[in-house]
């Protein structure tokens, strides 16, 4: 579904993604790694908020292109910062992003209600502590329903209760031709329900396989 | 799809910004205050700096030399609607750049141009605004009597702002996402904003002055005006997308 060809990204000197090569099939994928392994700089990749140095992003064989708005409309994109507006509250946020790609108060109502975010829904985000910015982060990303879901660091600063409401919302993304890519240090959180994982180091990829066919899981690179 | 609703088009979602800035605005108060808080101190440095009194066809004397009075003030009033005006241009993406919105909008499934001409219409909304007070507190500073050339300095204000809107809000997206972006912005923008403010003071001075709207029209400073308005607005809304990428 994503394919990655060659896929090198470079801020200045520094390589943070080198020559990946993969492929990422449909369902949850955890991206795991150190610090400055190239797991965000990835995402903001496929996400096309960063245009790789050289390589290919594909998704289902079209080439990833921000000024497409085919693409973006598939896409639904956390990353360290929320993304949210900050003097507006969480519902008008929600419903700001809802207009914007036509989603109505239905689902709305659903994705606050799956995150438990109902409580804050007039609070100004500004107000709002780290994980439940997080989690009100995440409601955006995953409000229209994208066929490519990207979250970066969801569990940051998110207690066990929230974490596990964000992999509810997530969960649905493991099937229906989806693919939800999850960069996170909380392999264990991701791993509890990701179909398929993937290891960076050095911005190359040292492990990539699917946890529900174990039989493909190898060594990539 | 779940409570899909039929998406909103492009005048319904460009609305739809411009509300959240306005709503945005009305919380922070942090893009209009300023403006005004400038254009307020340079006027009243002015009042104090600049001899009172009817100033129609008045000399003034200064250091170079002697200068209609007119044209001092109108340049004056527009050197001071430039500056505010850029205080609240450097602000036009700000509100996005907080907390990463302008990443989580650029993944908006929206004509980007929709994204220019909501930023392009708040900041005007905000020219508009500071110009409702600061033409009228000239006006009185100064003794200015407009009321017989309201058509003109109307006509004026329009075409200068609209302009200058344009040309703000597309060098601030492209300083956006930059580090340098409060330094990039005036870099950018002035030397294109240079054709404007001159006519924008030639044509304001000759209503100081007091001569007849017919006269005033007749220069051929409205045509520049005219021109620069729609080139850029064209070249702006289509260039948009490029600039944002």
């Amino acid at each position: 579904m994503i394919e990655l060809r060659g896929l090198t990204v470079a801020f200045g000197r520094t390589v943070a993604v080198n020559d990946l090569t993969l492929d990422i099939d449909q369902g949850v994928c955890g991206v795991f790694g150190q610090n400055g392994s190239g797991k965000s700089t990835l995402l903001r990749c496929v996400a096309g908020l960063l245009r790789p140095a050289r390589g290919l992003i594909a998704i289902d064989g079209d080439p990833v292109n921000l000024s497409d708005e085919a693409f973006r409309r598939q896409v639904g994109f956390a990353g360290h910062e929320p993304g949210l507006y900050r003097r507006l509250t969480v519902m008008e946020n929600l419903r700001l992003f809802g207009s914007l790609y036509g989603v109505g108060a239905t689902r709305i109502d659903e994705v606050v209600a799956n995150l438990d975010l109902a409580r804050f829904s007039d609070t100004r985000v500004e107000a709002l502590s780290a994980g439940t910015r997080r989690r009100a982060a995440v409601a955006r990303a995953l409000l229209h329903e994208p066929r490519i879901l990207l979250l970066d660091e969801p569990y940051a600063n998110v207690d066990e209760d929230a974490a596990e409401l964000i992999s509810s919302a997530v969960r649905p993304w493991r099937s229906n031709g989806r693919v939800a890519l999850i960069a996170t240090h909380g392999a264990k959180k991701v791993k509890a329900f990701a179909n398929a994982g993937l290891i960076l180091r050095d911005g190359r990829s040292v492990m990539h396989g699917r946890y529900d066919r174990p039989d493909t899981a190898d060594a990539s690179r | 799809m779940i409570g899909r609703e039929r998406e909103a088009g492009f005048v319904g979602k460009t609305t739809v910004l411009i509300r959240k800035d306005m709503r945005v605005e009305s919380r922070g108060r942090e893009t209009l205050l300023p403006m005004m808080m400038f254009a307020f101190t340079v006027t009243l440095l002015l009042a104090f700096t600049l001899p009172g009194g009817p100033i129609g066809g008045q000399a003034m004397r200064l250091p170079m030399g002697t200068l209609p009075a007119s044209d001092v003030l109108a340049g004056f009033l527009w050197v001071t609607v430039l500056f505010a005006g850029l205080i609240g241009a450097a602000r036009t993406f700000e509100v996005e750049r907080e907390d990463g919105a302008l990443e989580a909008l650029l993944l908006v499934p929206m004509d980007r141009s929709g994204l220019f001409i909501a930023k392009a219409l708040v900041n005007l909304t905000y020219v508009v605004a500071l110009q409702l007070v600061l033409v009228p507190t000239f006006s009185l500073l100064f003794d200015l009597s407009l009321a017989r050339h309201m058509g003109s300095i109307l006509a004026v204000v329009a075409l200068v702002d609209i302009g200058f809107v344009i040309v703000a809000t597309t060098f601030a997206a492209l300083a956006a996402r930059t580090r340098s972006r409060e330094l990039l912005l005036p870099i950018l923008s002035l030397p294109a904003l240079v054709p404007i403010f001159i006519a924008a003071v030639e044509l304001t001075s000759a209503i100081f002055a007091g001569e007849p709207t017919g006269a005033v029209a007749g220069t051929g400073w409205f045509g520049v005006l005219i021109a620069f308005d729609v080139i850029f607005g064209i070249a702006s809304t289509i260039t948009f997308e490029f600039v944002l990428d």
